[in-house]
This record gives structure tokens, C-alpha cells and sequence, in this order.
């Protein structure tokens, strides 16, 4: 199995994914990348303490994909 | 593993949180107990599965879990030496959860028969296990509120110092680390966020400086900021009898 890592960014703030994790294939990687965005976005923007969230994903360094998730509101 | 100390764990529990009587003491003590060991992260009894007998973990850690048709699992609770966390199979014959080892286990299993005859004979023991059952209710409501209201930081800090609350019942917590044996996986399952979001918070809260998870064991850093993080009320886990 693949091992894929998943460093996120919360605004400028990088948090590296050291360790990785073993997932069967990309796709798996992109639900993963997704579900981990919105949960990390939910509580950030939730608290205030970011509006931007990513994941960037790498396997063996190379980048697999790039999950963004932006807070943006609109005042009438 | 000798007799008696497969007991050990679970008569010091009652005899703090239910304050037990002598005599029942004695009933627990002279119960056929069948011991087996299990390897880590299996299953006990499976749902869906008619149980025959309540199992009574002597040593290592089980969980309770519900897998959904995706696949997915959601971790229910975190049971310890001395707990009985399939005691509801004695009235509820049909498993609607799965039990299952997170680490190499000593169980040893109590049939129906024994305990239904046990519970007629000794209101003080009915009493006692009717009793066991809420407090697992509390804590199912308590872990409710946890995945259902607080951040994925807070739910964390709020499942280690439960955990640490029960296991220093049966003398396991001392000093400021004590153990917390799940993967980043599994505590993803029982925070219901992704192994991924996991490993972010048990990061975090080693950076702010409050708790540091490593290799199965919490170290507490701050005792105040964890607390405080966790927004923790010990009354639901009716630790004491005269409460």
C-alpha cells in the first residue's frame, strides 16, 4: 500500500505530516484529503482561527493532489 | 493468570463506586470464571451475535464499536480491567454493537446461567450491576455531548481524562501519564474525524504544551489547560456511592 502524507495548512500556519498514513490507492487518498479538510475547517473557522484551510497531498514527496477550503462571508 | 486476580481489578472498582458488602465479596469471588486470551484489535463478540456469557476484562483494553454499511466505524467506549462491557447481553441476548480487543487481552467470560442465578440469590449484586449499567449510560450520554458539541482538541482532552478518571479507580494512573493504547486510526473512530485530524490535535496539544501522546501513553504537561480544554464534570461517572 501507498504511503501518503497529508500536511495542512491553516492559513500560513503548516502543520507536516511526518508519519503518513497507508491508504490503497489515490482515491482513497482524495477522501481522506477531503473529510480531514472539512472537519479541520469546521472547528477553524468555527473558532476564527483561520480562513483558509489546505491539504496538500504527497506520496514518497512527489504532490498527489491539493484539497482548499475557504471561509468566505458576505455582508449584505 | 492466577484466579483471584482476574477479579482483582473489577472488586476493587466495586468496592469504591458501589461500596460493596462483604458477602458479595465472597459470591464474586466463588464464580466460575472460563479465562482466554485475545489478541489485539479482535473481536469478542460480534454484532449481531447471541451471547452466552458477559465478559469481564481482567487485563488490556477492549472497545466498543458500531461499523456503518460505508464501512466506517464509530468507537462507542473505552473499557478498562475490571469493567464488564457486554453486562447488557444478560437481558439484551442479541449483540446490536460489536466488543472488540485493542490490545492483547486476558478476559474471562461469566455465563448467563451463573449470572442470573447470582442476581436472584443477591439483591446486593443486582443492585450493584443495575447500577454499573447506568453509569454506562451516563457515559454513553457524556460521549454524545463530546463528538456531538465539542471541537475535535476538546473531544480529545475530554476522552483522556476520562479515561485517566477511570483507571485511577483501579490504582493505574499514577503520577501525571498513564495509558491510552489506541492508534491514531482509533481515536480518529472515537472522536469521528479522520486518522489524518488526529494526528493534527495530538500534535497541537503537545505544541500548546498540555497533553503529549506517545506510543499508547498520555503525559500530562498542564494540568490546569487540559482540564479546562476538556471541559470536564466528573458527576456523570457517579464514581462514588454517597453521591
Amino acid at each position: 500500500m501507498p504511503r501518503y502524507h497529508f500536511d495542512i495548512h491553516e492559513n500560513s500556519r503548516v502543520i507536516p505530516d511526518e508519519e503518513g498514513q497507508d491508504l490503497a490507492g489515490e482515491s482513497d487518498a482524495h477522501k481522506e484529503a477531503v473529510m480531514t479538510g472539512a472537519s479541520i475547517a469546521r472547528d477553524a473557522f468555527v473558532s476564527g482561527s483561520a480562513q483558509r484551510v489546505v491539504v496538500d497531498v504527497s506520496e514518497d514527496g512527489a504532490p498527489v493532489l491539493k484539497v482548499s477550503i475557504t471561509l468566505e462571508v458576505e455582508k449584505a | 493468570m492466577p484466579s483471584d486476580a482476574i477479579r482483582a481489578a473489577l472488586l476493587k472498582r466495586l468496592r469504591i463506586s458501589s461500596g460493596i458488602s462483604e458477602d458479595d465479596v465472597k459470591e464474586i469471588e466463588a464464580l466460575p470464571i472460563v479465562v482466554r486470551q485475545f489478541p489485539a484489535e479482535t473481536p469478542v463478540v460480534r454484532d449481531g451475535e447471541r451471547a452466552t456469557d458477559c465478559c469481564l476484562i481482567a487485563e488490556g483494553f477492549c472497545v466498543r464499536s458500531k461499523t456503518i454499511a460505508s464501512g466506517k466505524r464509530q468507537i462507542l467506549s473505552i473499557h478498562i480491567p475490571g469493567e464488564i462491557p457486554d453486562l447488557m447481553s444478560l437481558f439484551l441476548h442479541v449483540m446490536d454493537h460489536e466488543l472488540s480487543t485493542l490490545t492483547p487481552s486476558t478476559l474471562g467470560f461469566i455465563s448467563h446461567e451463573t449470572l442470573q442465578k447470582l442476581h436472584r440469590r443477591s439483591p446486593g449484586i443486582a443492585e450493584m450491576f443495575w447500577r454499573d449499567t447506568l453509569i454506562d449510560a451516563a457515559m454513553f450520554r457524556e460521549w454524545i455531548v463530546n463528538v456531538g458539541q465539542r471541537p475535535a482538541p476538546a473531544r480529545l482532552a475530554h476522552v483522556m481524562v476520562e479515561l485517566r478518571e477511570r483507571l485511577k479507580l483501579i490504582g493505574r494512573a499514577e503520577g501525571n501519564s498513564f495509558e491510552m493504547p489506541l492508534t491514531q486510526e482509533q481515536i480518529g473512530e472515537a472522536l469521528g474525524i479522520t486518522a489524518v485530524h488526529a494526528n493534527r490535535i495530538i500534535k497541537q496539544l503537545r505544541q500548546e504544551g498540555i497533553v503529549e501522546l506517545q506510543r499508547g501513553r498520555v503525559t500530562v504537561l498542564d494540568e490546569r489547560k487540559l482540564l479546562e480544554l476538556a471541559d470536564f464534570d466528573d458527576r456523570y461517572l457517579h464514581q462514588s456511592p454517597t453521591l
